[in-house]
């Protein structure tokens, strides 16, 4: 009887620890399963996430040569710079509505003394004493706008070529107009005399005198 | 009460006399402060003195041109994708031409700079500068090609690629070789002028102060021509 006992005991202890494996074994499948379905949906959702679009277009320019068109020997002494900028702006009135470009332009106004207008015997010596008489004081080139520098700071409409160089003489005309004033003119006679003497004194000459054309 | 009422009538008075001149005093100042304004607008003027020898002129010529096409761009699936679209094209060309000028500063020149000797005068000049004094857009020769599905060349796309040439210009200087060529205008200049003074030409030395690099080349573009 005890041994009959004994062995349903053995048997039911062995059945205990088979059905506690197997629960151990299901948890242990059910946690690796769940892992797997979180790396998943982990994965799924980055995929669909990590994703852009966005419509481009190219900003930059195309490589393409610069050519030299001319050189020149000059010889452009300049004694005053007036940098300029100019906010400029032209409107046409419409039916419904007006259209306006403003623009703004830069550019520097140069006044010195041009050495190519000298006249024959311009700089005269006798012994420690030079005389230079230098041509009037005035625009060094006409050319002093930098456009490719111009900003545009309004459009509405459509412009065409002849209205945007209406605004570069527009702006040109109002730099000069800034510029070259009589104030400006006589700085640049003053600067020029100052430096002249300063350069034939650095020369060895003890007396400089300089005179401008009229 | 009589002296009382006529003092308050007095203080009224006085008072009222007070208001009347202080208004016409506000008036009369109101008017002397009205000054003037120059309504052009005229952002900002710099004036500066110099002394610069400007000795050569270059005149460089650039076509810019500009493709430009829409593209679908972005990321799917860990994946980068460009795509174009077939939405049409726009391309624009811009002709333009600028101007550099290469220049000796004499601002700081001295006589430690000249030497003579036996009746031979070796004078020393600071390194030649450039400086792009003018630049000019093409207008009437720029040429526009947009597809029927795109809209117009904006004038602040314009301006954009005027700059971006510009900026080429400016990195081209040192294969330009303007710096060498300032340097022998310098000296066909220079030597007349010394010659006049009494020197003879044979006499007449004209020396910089070093060789130049590519790289010191770039050192030496003005800071005024720089876009900051």
């Amino acid at each position: 009887m005890n041994a009959q006992q004994k062995q349903y005991g053995v048997q039911s202890d062995k059945s205990q620890r088979g059905g506690c494996l197997f629960h151990r074994y299901l948890w242990v499948g059910l946690a690796m399963l769940t892992l797997m379905v979180v790396i998943f949906v982990w994965l799924l959702m980055r995929m669909l996430t990590d994703h852009s679009m966005r419509l481009t277009t190219d900003e930059g320019i195309n490589i393409t040569p610069e050519q030299i068109q001319s050189i020149r020997d000059i010889g452009q002494w300049e004694f005053l710079a007036v940098s300029d900028e100019e906010l400029v702006d032209t409107v046409r009135r419409g039916f419904f509505k007006n259209d306006r470009l403003s623009r703004i332009y830069y550019g520097t106004v140069r006044i010195g003394v041009d050495l190519t207008k000298v006249r024959e015997g311009w700089l005269t010596v006798q012994g420690d004493t030079v005389v230079a008489v230098l041509p009037p004081v005035g625009l060094l080139d006409d050319r002093f706008i930098d456009e490719a520098r111009t900003r545009s700071f309004h459009e509405s409409g459509r412009w065409t070529a002849s209205d945007r160089e209406a605004l570069y003489e527009k702006a040109r005309r109002q730099m000069l107009r800034h510029a070259l004033t009589p104030a400006n003119l006589r700085s640049a006679e003053s600067q020029a005399d100052e430096q002249f003497r300063k350069l034939l004194q650095a020369m060895g000459f003890k007396i400089v005198e300089v005179r401008f054309e009229k | 009460m009589t002296i009382k009422m006529k003092n308050c009538s007095y203080t009224f008075c006085s008072f009222l006399l007070l208001c009347l001149l202080s208004a016409a005093g506000c008036g009369r100042s109101s008017k002397e402060d009205v000054k003037q304004i120059d309504t052009v607008p005229m952002l900002v003027m710099q004036i500066q003195q110099c002394s610069r020898l400007y000795t050569t002129e270059y005149r460089v010529h650039k076509i810019v041109t500009h493709d430009d096409v829409v593209r679908l761009r972005g990321r799917m699936f860990s994946a980068d994708y460009d795509l174009p679209l077939p939405v049409g094209e726009r391309k624009v060309a811009i002709p333009m031409t600028a101007t550099l000028k290469a220049y000796i500063d004499f601002s700081g020149f001295s006589a430690e700079q000249v030497s003579r000797q036996d009746g031979r005068i070796t004078v020393t000049l600071p390194d030649p500068r450039v400086v792009m004094t003018d630049s000019k857009i093409d207008q009437e020769g720029i040429r526009e090609y947009v597809a029927l599905m795109r809209s117009h060349f904006s004038d602040r796309e314009l301006s954009s690629y005027e700059q971006q040439g510009r900026e080429a210009i400016l990195q081209s200087i040192p294969d330009l070789g303007i710096i060498e060529a300032a340097r022998l205008s310098a000296a066909r200049l220079l030597i007349p002028i010394i010659a006049q003074m009494g020197y003879d030409e044979q006499n007449i030395v004209i020396t910089f102060r070093r060789d130049f690099k590519t790289d010191d080349i770039r050192k030496l573009l003005d800071q005024t021509t720089i876009e900051r």
